[in-house]
């Protein structure tokens, strides 16, 4: 038993390799043939870890990835406990489906972010594509669980459909940010695109970087909210997250909406330092 | 053995298994998470007639806090988990719900035996009330009049807890009796996992089990160390002693008992005090036994 299980991309791609359930968990319990083994996709074609990754190590509760894996699809998808460090960037659908566990990207990612993630933490020191947090085609629900924290910017579609679960990101959020969320949170310290929160139910989009709030949601009051205090401290303190005081300590103006039913989403937009608040 | 010509008498602490749960309250600024600490806390000196006992562990500053707010530790003890949890809710929803600013956490977090003890409590929120997951737990954000409250769902219990740890101070009058408790209190107060649930720390009605003249009583006044009893009963009292009090120490394991009781003895050993000694049922009916001259040996 090793440390560490590490795949390290022997060479450019030819074409989208999909290395989907290629897991922590499933490295925990094998030997380095065994995950040399594992299926994964070059296009259409069946094909093997060992075919493109040079694989160290074995039965480890923490796997390794190195390498360019821009064109790589579903890295980490369906991690469910253990920890996936991805040295470089990462393609479409990293973390999709997972249910536990943490998926660290130390780069950016493309579309489709922890799609339909129940659990687990994606953390995604890069950008990240559209579709962050969403549901997969045709699905109901997006992410029913789980923490993405992106600490770049974020494409369009962010947490759309989210029945729980968080997206949380440092940089800026594209549009239609939360459209059609059911629940869950979307946090945002940059400026958040058109149309947020279209649709949303019972969602929260706390919006730290500007804003531009729909017609179809009503202002209620400003006020502390010490969910937004709570969320900030426990993020910071895990991640590094960088919220400052005046963030955590600041006044939020609430706004509830998507008009309609239930209608018991909300906006909370800073205002500032809440020691300082203007009225 | 003796302290600074105090005796320490052979005798042991007889303690009892309990449940107990560490809640942390917060608050915009410590007064009112003070305020709602007391309050959480309060009327919980025994099991007897409060039906639990509890009391403020100790203040956290913000970096300590979930939140990063100013807080309070407080320690709630009872005989069995179902009433843990309905003291729990009952207390928690009548004093931290009201309290203005105040928020309620965990404070066992890894705790693998979990109270589910706010999921109640979010009803007072009429359907309005909107639930947030922070790291892996569920939390109610009940709307009131000045904003929102935040109530961590689920409490860890720790089951093996020791309630009843206790010396009594044997003195000469009230005035040395009183300054050795206090000087004991202070000494003991911040000790991680343990609290003292009498008023200020301190009780001057030590109990027996049972009674001699009233059928059913629970507990009754210990009269082997009432100094005015003395020619009326068999008396414990060494000559000289006019006045006992006692620190009842609940703690989250022995290990934290036994090192606040030697905290709390040392300090105790002071002018005007003649011995030290502790209540005990015989060792028959608790599992805890303090025995005063181990703990206050040499430190291994």
């Amino acid at each position: 038993m090793s440390d560490a299980v590490s795949l390290s991309l022997r060479a450019r791609l030819d074409g989208p390799l999909d290395i989907s359930g290629v897991t922590p968990d499933r490295c925990v319990a094998q030997s380095e043939a065994e995950v040399a083994g594992l299926p994964v996709w070059l296009g259409s074609e069946r094909a093997r870890v060992g075919d493109f990754f040079t694989v160290r190590g074995d039965r480890a509760p923490r796997l390794e990835i190195e390498g360019d894996l821009a064109d790589v699809t579903g890295v980490g998808a369906g991690t469910a406990s253990g920890e996936l460090i991805v040295r470089g960037p990462a393609g479409r659908q990293a973390g999709a489906g997972m249910t536990g566990g943490l998926v660290h990207v130390h780069g950016s990612v493309s579309d489709d972010a922890g799609m339909a993630m129940a659990g687990g933490v994606l953390r995604i020191d890069g950008h990240a594509g559209d579709r962050v947090g969403s549901a997969t085609p045709g699905a109901s629900k997006g992410m029913t669980g789980g923490e993405i924290v992106v600490f770049g910017s974020v494409g369009a579609a962010a947490a759309a459909l989210a029945r729980r679960g968080l997206v949380a990101v440092v940089g800026a959020v594209g549009p239609y940010a939360g459209r059609g969320m059911i629940a869950g949170t979307v946090l945002a310290l940059g400026p958040i695109g058109a149309q947020p929160g279209s649709g949303n139910k019972r969602g929260s989009i706390v919006a730290a970087g500007g804003i531009d709030v729909p017609a179809t949601y009503r202002p209620a009051c400003t006020y502390e909210p010490p969910h937004v205090r709570l969320l900030l401290t426990s993020l910071q303190r895990r991640f590094g997250f960088p919220a400052d005081a005046s963030l955590r300590d600041g006044t939020y103006r609430r706004y509830c909406g998507d008009a309609g039913e239930p209608g018991k989403g909300e906006i909370l937009v800073w205002i500032g330092d809440g020691r300082r608040a203007q009225p | 053995m003796e302290i600074r010509g105090v005796h320490i008498e052979d005798t042991f602490a007889e303690a009892f298994g309990m449940r107990a749960a560490r809640v942390i309250v917060t608050a915009r600024t410590i007064r009112w998470a003070r305020a709602a600490a007391l309050k959480l806390t309060g009327f919980a000196t025994s099991v007897i007639a409060c039906k639990c006992e509890a009391a403020i562990e100790r203040e956290l500053t913000p970096d300590e806090t979930p939140d990063a707010r100013p807080g309070v530790a407080a320690l709630i003890f009872t005989m069995d988990s179902d009433s843990l949890g309905k003291r729990l809710t009952e207390r928690i929803g009548q004093t931290v719900l009201t309290c203005p600013t105040a928020s309620c956490f965990d404070g066992l977090p890894d705790a693998p035996d979990r109270l589910p003890a706010a999921r109640a409590l979010r009803t007072f929120g009429d359907r309005f009330q909107i639930s947030k997951v922070v790291d892996g737990q569920r939390y109610w954000r009940v709307p009131v009049m000045e904003g929102e409250c935040l109530l961590q769902e689920s409490f860890g219990m720790q089951k093996k807890g020791v309630g009843g740890g206790n010396f009594l101070i044997l003195a000469e009058d009230i005035d040395s009796a009183l300054a050795a408790a206090e000087a004991a209190v202070d000494a003991i107060d911040g000790t991680p996992g343990v609290i003292l649930p009498f008023p200020g720390g301190v009780v001057r009605s030590g109990s027996k089990v049972g009674a001699r003249g009233y059928k059913g009583m629970i507990a009754s006044t210990n009269d082997a160390y009432c100094p005015t009893l003395r020619p009326l009963t068999a008396s414990a009292l060494p000559d000289g002693v006019n006045a006992v009090l006692e620190l009842v120490l609940d703690g989250l394991s022995p290990a934290a008992i036994s090192a606040a009781m030697r905290a709390g003895i040392d300090a105790a050993c002071r002018p005007g005090v003649r011995a030290i000694s502790a209540g005990n049922y015989g060792g028959k009916l608790g599992p805890h036994h303090f025995h005063l001259r181990q703990i206050m040996g040499p430190a291994t």
